[in-house]
């Protein structure tokens, strides 16, 4: 276990080293640059020139990537061009809707997703099971801004329970996290059916009916326990990526999370926001994919990292 | 996954929206005006008006900072906090605020300006005109927009309320400089309290003030209750009616409306025209129509060959025909423009649009016939003019704002009838600007607005002209003449001269100056400055 968890450890160090080097050539591939923003409309091309060297952006490329990891490694994400605000501060400001968000949704999304996904399966190929795979597909495919608008329009314009946008504590969360769980719960719904489907067939099921368990204990203890990993590789895959921010849901809500925060960094071309944010995420989508691993073993004993 | 969410982070930089549009407009007050208003007339009189209260705006843009002097963009939302040394009326002419006189050397110089003596910042303490000084010598110090204000020489506190800023050569644009609050004096302590981080909690002597500020969502100011210089053309001389003010930073368009319609929001700024109809029958709702300070253009990079020749770039105005673009794509809220200058910028002439009307008007005739002199027509029936094997075929770039891209197709459609291909292809702005910038373009739809027709010598003068690429040695000597003629008449005369020029030489296609939309309900009192941008929110009542 120790050994498989240095061994993950440093493989993380590795794809972490990869995504700065992802990070820095999308952000200056990308055509547009902080300084004629930070200049407005009319600058003169000594105000540019110095702007440039006082950001740092006139040195050589390798130059400004080694100063970004070098930063990274003492952990420091930069600083904002346009804000002055570091980029730590930047995120921890917005990360709490972001997780808090992620987090509702998820927990929304697993429940829905597993109940629903094994009823179809135990119910397979009748009118549940159709209904339900019907239902799960419109929840993945149906655009998030649509649900989003059809939630307001319901709840919070034409029945005014919940505000239309804007962040005031958990009760503004809540139509934004059943926007964000409707596709994913449609995604566990599926997955769990299936992974279901295989279990049941198999001969350990017939065992424990044949000796009179009962059908739900049979269904959840023998069942879902063994169906369940799939289920849980998706579910972590997914809230890493709900931790990224949900752009057009916040957007549409007005939240002001890690995706709108990422949005109005690029329309600025604020290069530190940027680069620290997407590096922040994909740390957190790795560690989110390691802890999510580890929790197999809890769940199925018989998996053992060596 | 992780492919997904990078692909989407990657969209996102195309899919920039209107904000940022709106944001590239002005270096200045964006600046729309009161042309007239809409009420849906109600029946019933209306609700008394009362005092107090929170006034809530719906506005598009976040400002980035509260300190105008970092700032490249002032608008209603950061500037309450602050006051203009001088302004305008409402029908454009220069008038005192918070220099109860100005007054400008013989040879353009030297400006003194006499503050007001009974002016307090938010703090207690008195405006003096020491404080006038260090903001401004801050502003020429720390400001991206430095250049805005001139060669200035030095500053000078000559006494406690008169302050004198000596010029390097005359420069005539500094008006409009005072006019704005980029210049706008800030409370001495607190800036030695603050420095650099001064718009962190910014203490002025405006209107409103200590923003509390939720970044991404809103900014919320408490009225100065002590206030009595507000803007000369404000009814309410006084402390604002209202407590509060806040204003809601509300990017997706459908969100901000059905606000608007639960009634949440007082005022709806940057309306989309597709939506007016439906806001006007709202009960208590009026629809408030202001010009903007500036126009949409279609421009062509001058520094390609093919638009050396002028003939070629006189047959595509000629193609355009403005009134479906005003009609189809804007439904009805534009005004169409001939000239180089519209009617909201001082400078403008009646003479030149008229002029360049006549010169430009639609003729489709006309322009496959100037295309024919330049040696283009259709040889071989594709519908396109071409000249030795090469077609007139062009990029037409654009952001990503949903009126300019239906723009955007009608004048695709209407070059197509002279023989011109024009290939939409649309981008963010910060994208947009820099293909311009570095001359990687053809054709493009942008805009521009200032309160000075120096805009002009920002857009033309061949070292600044970084959108169009154009150089005319004449237009650029009487551009240059323009900012040190102090004379308002001389000086107009001087840009009337250069307009000339641009209209018979043309850099770009002018196309239409915008109407900005904006809805407001249950409240009295609204009005816009057409030629400052500001609204007077102390003149404000809340009906319900």
């Amino acid at each position: 276990m120790q050994r498989y968890l240095i061994r993950r450890l440093l493989s993380l160090l590795g794809t972490l080293l990869g995504v700065t080097i992802l990070i820095f050539l999308l952000v200056h591939l990308i055509p547009g640059d902080p300084v004629q923003y930070l200049l407005g409309e009319h600058p003169t091309d000594e105000a540019i020139a110095a702007l440039n060297a006082q950001l740092g952006l006139d040195r050589p490329w390798y130059v400004q990537y080694a100063s970004f990891v070098g930063k990274l490694l003492q952990g420091d994400l930069g600083t904002s061009y346009i804000t002055g605000y570091t980029v730590w501060q930047e995120i921890v400001e917005r990360f709490p809707i972001t997780f808090q968000l992620a987090l509702y949704s998820v927990i929304l999304a697993t429940v829905i997703g597993i109940v629903v996904g094994v009823i179809s399966a135990v119910k397979q190929n009748t009118w549940v099971d159709r209904l339900v795979v019907f239902f799960s597909l419109i929840g993945i495919s149906a655009p998030g801004f649509w649900i989003a608008l059809f939630l307001i329009w319901i709840f919070a314009y034409k029945l005014p329970i919940f505000p239309i946008s804007g962040y005031d504590g958990f009760f503004s969360l809540i139509l934004p996290s059943i926007t964000l769980a409707m596709g994913e719960a449609g995604l566990i719904a599926r997955m769990t059916r299936s992974s279901m489907l295989d279990v049941i067939k198999q001969d350990y099921m017939r065992t424990a009916q044949a000796k009179g368990a009962p059908h739900l204990w049979m269904i959840l203890r023998h069942g879902l326990q063994n169906a369940v990993i799939p289920v849980i590789t998706l579910i972590g895959l997914e809230f890493g990526a709900l931790l990224a921010g949900a752009i057009v849901t916040e957007t549409v809500f007005s939240l002001q999370g890690l995706g709108s925060l990422a949005i109005e960094s690029i329309g600025k071309r604020d290069l530190p926001t940027i680069q620290g944010l997407v590096f922040f995420v994909a740390f957190l989508f790795a560690i989110t994919n390691l802890i999510v691993d580890l929790l197999y073993s809890w769940f199925d004993p018989r998996i053992k990292y060596e | 996954m992780k492919k997904r969410r990078l692909s989407s982070l990657t969209t996102i930089g195309l899919s920039l929206s209107l904000l940022l549009a709106a944001c590239s407009s002005t270096t200045n007050t964006s600046a729309p005006n009161t042309s007239g208003t809409t009420t849906n007339a109600p029946a019933a009189a209306q609700p008394a008006a009362t005092e107090g209260g929170t006034l809530v705006v719906a506005a598009p843009v976040e400002p980035d900072t509260f300190d105008p002097q970092k700032s490249t963009w002032l608008d209603n939302t950061n500037n309450q906090p602050y006051d203009s040394i001088l302004s305008r009326d409402m029908q454009g002419k220069l008038v005192p605020h918070l220099a109860e006189s100005w007054q400008v050397s013989e040879d353009g110089k030297v400006w003194t300006l006499v503050m007001r003596k009974d002016v307090k910042f938010q703090s207690g303490a008195p405006l003096t005109a020491e404080s006038v000084k260090t903001s401004i010598e801050r502003f020429a110090a720390v400001s991206p927009n430095k250049d805005l204000a001139g060669p200035i020489d030095k500053i000078e506190a000559v006494d406690a309320q008169t302050v004198k800023v000596y010029f390097k050569e005359p420069f005539a644009p500094f008006a409009n400089m005072l006019v704005g609050t980029f210049l706008a004096p800030f409370d001495p302590e607190r800036l030695k309290e603050k420095g650099d981080k001064f718009g962190e909690a910014p203490l002025a002597t405006g209107p409103f003030m200590n923003p509390e500020v939720k970044r991404g969502a809103s900014v919320t100011y408490a009225k100065n209750p002590d206030y009595k210089w507000a803007l000369p053309f404000a009814e309410n001389q006084g402390a604002p009616y209202v407590d509060k003010i806040t204003f809601r930073f509300l990017k997706d368009d459908d969100t901000r409306i059905l606000e608007f319609k639960k009634g949440t929001i007082n005022i709806l700024q940057e309306v989309p025209s597709t939506y007016v109809q439906e806001l006007q029958a709202i009960p208590g709702a009026k629809i408030e129509k202001s010009m903007e300070q500036g126009m949409k253009y279609l421009g062509f990079n001058n520094q390609k060959e093919i638009f050396k020749d002028v003939r070629i770039k006189q047959a595509i105005a000629m193609a355009i025909d403005r009134d479906p673009i005003v009609q189809v794509a804007l439904s009805g809220f534009a005004q169409p423009i001939f000239g180089p200058l519209p009617p909201t910028i001082p400078g403008y002439s009646e003479k030149i649009e008229n002029m360049a009307k006549d010169m430009y008007g639609h003729n489709v005739e006309k322009g496959k016939q100037l295309l024919a002199e330049a040696g283009y027509t259709d040889t071989n029936g594709d519908g396109i003019a071409d000249k030795d094997g090469k077609p007139l075929s062009f990029e037409l770039l654009l952001p990503e704002d949903p009126a300019l891209q239906r723009v955007a197709q009608i004048v695709q459609s209407q070059l197509k009838e002279i023989g011109v291909e024009a290939k939409i292809a649309v981008h963010d702005i910060a994208t947009l600007k820099d293909k311009a910038i570095k001359g990687n373009h053809e054709l493009f739809l942008l805009y521009f607005g200032l309160n000075d027709p120096d805009i002009l010598y920002l857009l033309m003068q061949t070292d600044n002209s970084k959108r169009v690429h154009y150089s005319n040695p004449k237009v650029d000597e009487l551009l240059a003449k323009g900012r040190t003629t102090m004379n308002e008449e001389e000086r107009m005369k001087v840009y009337e001269e250069a307009q000339e020029i641009l209209v018979k030489d043309p850099p770009w296609v002018p196309l239409y100056v915008a109407e900005s939309v904006t809805a407001t309900r249950n409240i009295e009192g609204y009005k816009l400055n057409p030629f400052t941008g500001d609204i007077p929110f102390g003149d404000i009542r809340i009906t319900k």
